[in-house]
Order: structure tokens, then C-alpha cells, then sequence
């Protein structure tokens, strides 16, 4: 039981995890992932679930490509996985972040895992009227889409190993 | 003007009285998406009196909600002076885009705007 290899298959099976991408990510990389992710999904689930789990899945995509501050030419370094669990399917992201923007992070997002939809709503709105915030490389609606889409949304921040790891996660039931 | 579409870009074409946009929609570059749609919607409704827009999107992310605010915005003020159309298509069982287009709708004044179920 000491193989690497069957011990990464045994967890990821154990745990419902269907994809899983961990590495350097770049836009190309995420327009040849989401084939993958959305023949996956396009089997068995009705379309609103899959364009759910679909759309958070690019968002933490997009997040790990433009904010990773772990970085290889273009692309952030991080993982993106997919997994079904019993409360749904589960899309999770984690990337290494500068410690410094937990708090502003934190800012962001603690509101947004208390909003229920229509508030969730209102702020998508407003900052599409407002335009995206200063230190934004897209519209600023990222992590309120996340949370729009999910039943519930959640993350961390955890030190380790010198870095600060920023965790994310929706679920789609 | 016209574009293909591509796996994250939806087909656009625009003539004098017409702009259609279909497909799915989160490009890798927003900016190099939507600069030149923005460029050939501006030089076509310059010149027209009339003019229908409509959309059949699977799919935008959020970069992407960005354009589509800017574009139905630039069609609202249009809509002072020149008669605007648009149709926003959803597929029957897509709630997701039947209420991104509802809420689209609800800021628009001067455009009729109708959301339109296919199958």
C-alpha cells in the first residue's frame, strides 16, 4: 500500500472526485479542460445542474490562471477538481496567495457566503454597473458568480509550508 | 462583419439592420472579443434607423457579463433615437439564461426587449 499511484486513485475515488487538474493553468489549457469537464457532466445530469457546476468550474478556473501568485510564464499554478459527493457535486480550487490580501479577501467574501439570492443578485448587478474594483484583471464578478451559482459556498486560508493557500469551494446539488 | 464561432466564442454577424450573436461565450481575451463586436455594432447602427439584435448565448461567464452590460447599455441609449429590437433566446429547460436575460431586461428603457423560448 505504499504506491503513490494507487494511493492518489484510491483517494480520489474514495472521495467521488471525477476530475481533477492540479499544475500550471493557462487560458488554453482551460479551453481544453472544459471539453473534458463538460462531456463529463453532459451524460447524466439535467442542463441546470451541469451549467452550474460548469460555470463555477471556469470561474475558479479563471481565478487560479489570473491571481495565482505561484506562476509559470503565463499561466497560475493550482488545482481544480470536480468531485460528487452526497451533498452534490463539489467544485473546488486552491492557489497560493500573497498573505497580504487575505484580509481584503476575506472582506469580499465573507458577505457573500451570508447573502441569500436575491441579495447575491443585487450584488452582481451593482458591480456590473460599478465596473470592476481596483487590482481586478476581469470584471470583479468572479467570486459573486461562484457563490450565485452554488447551494452553498465556502473557503479558507490555510499557511503551510511557507505559503498561504487560499481555499474554495461551491456546491451544486 | 462576420465571425465564426469557436469552442469559448459565439458566432456574431452584423449587417446595417441586423446583429445576431450565438453560441457560448467566455473567450480567453474579452477585450479582443468584444473590441472589434463593439467597433461593427457602432459603424452599422450609425447609418440605421432600424435595428435587431438578437442573442442565443448557452453560455457566458462572468468577464463576459461585463460585455453583454456594456452592449445592451450602448443599445439602450441608441434606443432614444432609432427604433431597437431585441430578442433574447433561451433554451426551454436553460434557467440560468432565461433569468440572466430577465435581468438584462429590467435596466433596459428605450429598446423593446423580449425573451423568447427555443427548443
Amino acid at each position: 500500500m505504499e504506491n503513490e499511484t494507487l494511493k492518489l486513485h484510491e483517494l480520489m475515488i474514495s472521495r467521488g472526485t471525477f476530475f481533477c487538474y492540479s499544475g500550471p493553468l493557462s487560458e488554453e489549457v482551460l479551453t481544453s479542460l472544459s471539453g473534458a469537464v463538460k462531456e463529463q457532466l453532459s451524460d447524466s445530469e439535467d442542463l441546470p445542474v451541469v451549467k452550474k457546476v460548469f460555470g463555477i468550474f471556469v470561474e475558479q478556473a479563471q481565478n487560479i490562471i489570473r491571481y495565482s501568485v505561484d506562476r509559470l510564464d503565463q499561466s497560475g499554478v493550482g488545482s481544480v477538481a470536480i468531485s460528487k459527493t452526497e451533498k452534490g457535486f463539489m467544485i473546488e480550487a486552491v492557489n497560493s496567495i500573497d498573505p497580504k490580501n487575505v484580509d481584503r479577501l476575506e472582506e469580499i467574501l465573507k458577505p457573500l457566503t451570508e447573502m441569500n439570492k436575491d441579495e447575491l443578485k443585487s450584488a452582481y448587478k451593482d458591480r456590473l454597473r460599478s465596473g470592476p474594483p481596483d487590482g481586478s484583471r476581469g470584471a470583479g464578478l468572479g467570486f459573486i458568480e461562484m457563490a450565485r451559482r452554488s447551494s452553498k459556498f465556502d473557503y479558507d486560508f490555510l499557511a503551510h509550508n511557507a505559503n498561504t493557500y487560499f481555499v474554495y469551494r461551491g456546491w451544486v446539488e | 462583419m462576420e465571425m465564426a464561432g469557436t469552442t469559448r466564442t459565439p458566432e456574431v454577424k452584423i449587417d446595417s439592420s441586423n446583429c445576431s450573436i450565438k453560441g457560448e461565450c467566455y473567450p480567453e481575451d474579452i477585450s479582443e472579443f468584444s473590441g472589434p463586436v463593439m467597433e461593427a455594432l457602432r459603424e452599422n447602427l450609425s447609418s440605421s434607423q432600424s435595428f435587431t439584435v438578437t442573442i442565443e448565448l448557452y453560455y457566458f461567464n462572468s468577464s463576459s457579463a461585463k460585455f453583454l452590460f456594456d452592449f445592451f447599455e450602448y443599445l439602450d441609449q441608441a434606443g432614444n433615437e432609432k427604433q431597437i429590437r431585441i430578442i433574447w433566446k433561451y433554451r426551454t429547460e436553460d434557467d440560468a439564461m432565461e433569468e440572466a436575460g430577465s435581468e438584462f431586461e429590467e435596466d433596459m428603457e428605450n429598446v423593446s426587449f423580449s425573451l423568447e423560448a427555443i427548443n
